[in-house]
């Protein structure tokens, strides 16, 4: 039966190939049977853990083969097995009179909880690792086979969700795509699958039931589409697709480490937007030039109290020291009601977006914006490889909030006795009144840096999360376009260089148009540099600023938009 | 019995991968080694233990050891612990 449907591109490729159904792993035992005595079945249960680390010791080995780094996912499940602690709580309720299936499942259910009730989403994580492991243990003791030898060919795995060494353990050759009924592009699952390449859906709701007795499935792992059983000609249009996207990919990979640059050869920093420090490996990895937006928010949530100076310090030199010799951009704490912090009592507020948040807060709570500031100072100071760190205020809306964050800036340089040398002062342009008066901001500052996520839901009075109303706000709309290119030329003179960060920065043809209205560096996630730079690089200064200027005059948001896809 | 305090360097704080090298540091030692956050002692040669205390970069830990050349011991678990934990 043919069906398609649609779910989330876990991981981009082009994939086709016959169904294989992977059961999920046995995590219970119906009916362990009685207990045998308690020194038989603390032996059968000291074999089972040590057979699970040396299975999983032996999965890390052949993944890191071709999966580098994410094969320590296994070397830490290996050592869950091997645990001292969780086989002395195993061996307690043996002696307590349970079986070892029973116990050693008992024993990891409990560490289970301790970390699934933990508010750091990366314990809450390592939860679903281990009812991995506890699988892996339950089944060695239950005599289940775990991994079937899969028939020879090459599949399309079906499964409600995969397991991590369910996707490491059948081999890669085999696996032609994978496609889950639920998951997040987040799981171990997903990220596996894109270090290994392997084309993947997840969150396909319903392709259990629909390619229950299909004889093959098609699937676009970049757009999230699903075929079974699909026609000839949806095929042969899969077939172009991915020729076109090895190609493509192929190409962008060769010029990763090439500088940004429009075709005439003016330079556009192409930098990342970093949120922890697991984006700076893959914005080094996709070639960054910098970082142009660090959100420092991170350290301060799930905290019950605020982050030492030293702490803070330790973070920034963290960013800092991967991008020896680069600009990065550190935003100071941008919270608000909506992520109130336990260390900052505040009332709730009817709406978070209007209120006390940004700057706003950071000036109504002068120790903790002086703690930010002299860590982000000393960072700088102990930087090693030098290069340009900048501090830039999110949620301006005045020039007054600009004079006093600065002068609070300058006090702290001086009561720390470090030079203000190498450090440039920005502001965040996502406020309208803050657009309008970029002339008068921009003499205060280095640097402005539009964030056009916040500045669209502000000057189109929308909520992007709301699905009705969001395509209202459009970058493209004229008069936006027009708003940023006068940012552009208030701050060019004062000698400020301006930058955007947000999602249309991702776009290859809205970044041209900017770039065109003088916008001189482009911050996003890592993964949308490659195309960004292809772009610029393809176009000389002089079309980006007449297509700029043809869309910032034209009569609507469709006409700006077809005018800057012409750019390609 | 030995003790000593010291604050998390590395930029994960005690994840997996750096929970991992103290505990086979602490087993390796083959004496009896705790490690404490806050009112929580847990065995340093248990990782789901380490984890469960939740440890970031800052956090200051206590490390005791208890036996035969415990000083020694601390010592080394210290500068491991300053070191970043194989991390940086």
């Amino acid at each position: 039966m043919t069906a398609s449907l649609v779910g989330i591109g876990a991981a981009p490729g082009i994939a086709v190939g016959p169904p294989l159904l992977v059961e999920p792993p046995v995590t219970e035992v119906a009916d362990p049977g009685p207990a045998g005595p308690p020194a038989f079945e603390k032996e059968r249960l000291h074999a089972a853990l040590t057979q699970a680390a040396e299975e999983l010791h032996a999965i890390a080995e052949r993944a890191r083969g071709f999966a580098g780094d994410e094969a320590e996912i296994f070397e830490a499940h290996a050592a869950f097995a091997e645990d001292p602690e969780l086989e002395e709580r195993a061996v307690a309720l043996i002696d307590a009179g349970r079986s070892a299936v029973a116990a050693v499942g008992s024993a990891f259910a409990a560490f289970r909880e301790l970390l699934a009730a933990s508010s750091s989403e990366y314990l809450a994580a390592r939860a679903a690792d281990l009812d991995d492991v506890s699988a892996r243990v339950v089944a060695i003791l239950a005599g289940v086979a775990r991994a079937p030898e899969l028939p020879p060919g090459r599949w399309v795995l079906l499964a409600r969700e995969l397991t991590p060494s369910q996707t490491a353990e059948i081999p890669r050759e085999q696996i032609a795509g994978i496609v889950t009924e639920t998951g997040s592009p987040t799981s171990h699952a997903a990220i596996l699958a894109r270090t290994l390449g392997i084309p993947a859906v997840v969150g396909a709701s319903g392709v259990l039931r629909v390619a229950d007795a299909a004889r093959h499935i098609a699937l676009d792992g970049r757009t999230g589409e699903v075929h079974v059983d699909p026609e000839e000609e949806v095929l042969e249009a899969f077939a172009v697709r991915d020729a076109q996207e090895a190609a493509r990919r192929a190409h962008l990979d060769a010029a990763r480490f090439e500088p940004g640059t429009t075709a005439d050869g003016v330079a556009v920093e192409l930098v990342a937007n970093v949120a922890g420090l697991d984006d700076i490996t893959s914005a080094r990895a996709a070639g960054a030039e910098g970082a142009g937006l660090v959100r420092t928010e991170l350290l301060f949530q799930d905290r019950r109290v605020e982050p030492t100076v030293e702490e803070q310090a330790t973070y920034y030199g963290a960013v800092l020291a991967a991008f020896p010799g680069q600009r990065v951009v550190f935003r100071t704490l941008d919270v608000g009601a909506d992520k109130p912090l336990p260390f900052v009592a505040r009332e709730p507020e009817p709406n978070p977006a209007l209120g006390v948040r940004g700057v706003r807060l950071s000036l109504r709570r002068p120790k903790l914006f002086e703690h930010q500031l002299r860590a982000l100072l000393r960072s700088h100071r102990d930087r090693p490889g030098g290069g340009v760190t900048g501090i830039m205020f999110p949620l301006v809306s005045r020039v007054d909030e600009v004079v006093a964050a600065r002068s609070e800036l300058r006090r702290v340089a001086d009561d720390e006795g470090i030079a203000l040398e190498g450090i440039e002062v920005g502001v965040m342009i996502e406020v309208p009144s803050a657009a309008l008066a970029a002339e008068r901001i921009a003499a205060h500052v280095d640097f402005l840096s539009i964030g056009t996520n916040d500045l669209l839901q502000y000057v189109f009075a929308v909520d992007r999360l709301v699905a009705e109303v969001a395509e209202l706000a459009d970058v493209c709309e004229p008069l936006v376009l027009d708003l940023i290119g006068s940012v552009v030329e208030a701050a060019d003179r004062h000698g400020a260089w301006v930058g955007v960060c947000g999602e249309t920065a991702s776009d290859p043809g809205v970044a041209g148009a900017l770039v065109g209205l003088g916008v001189r560096e482009l911050s996003m996630v890592p993964g949308a540099l490659g195309e960004v730079k292809d772009l610029l690089r393809r176009h000389d200064l002089a079309t980006l600023r007449s297509v700029a200027d043809q869309a910032r005059r034209a009569a609507s948001a469709g006409d700006a938009r077809a005018l800057i896809s012409r750019l390609g | 019995m030995p003790s000593r305090t010291v604050t998390l360097t590395n930029p994960t704080g005690l994840h997996a991968r750096p929970a991992k090298v103290f505990a086979q540091a602490a087993a390796d030692s083959g004496l009896t080694v705790r490690v404490r956050k806050g009112d929580t002692t847990v065995n340093a040669r248990s990782v789901l233990s380490i984890l469960t205390l939740d440890c970031h970069l800052g956090d200051p830990i206590t490390i005791d050891v208890d036996g035969d050349g415990a000083e020694a011991v601390l010592d080394e678990l210290v500068t491991l612990v300053e070191s970043g934990l194989g991390e940086s």
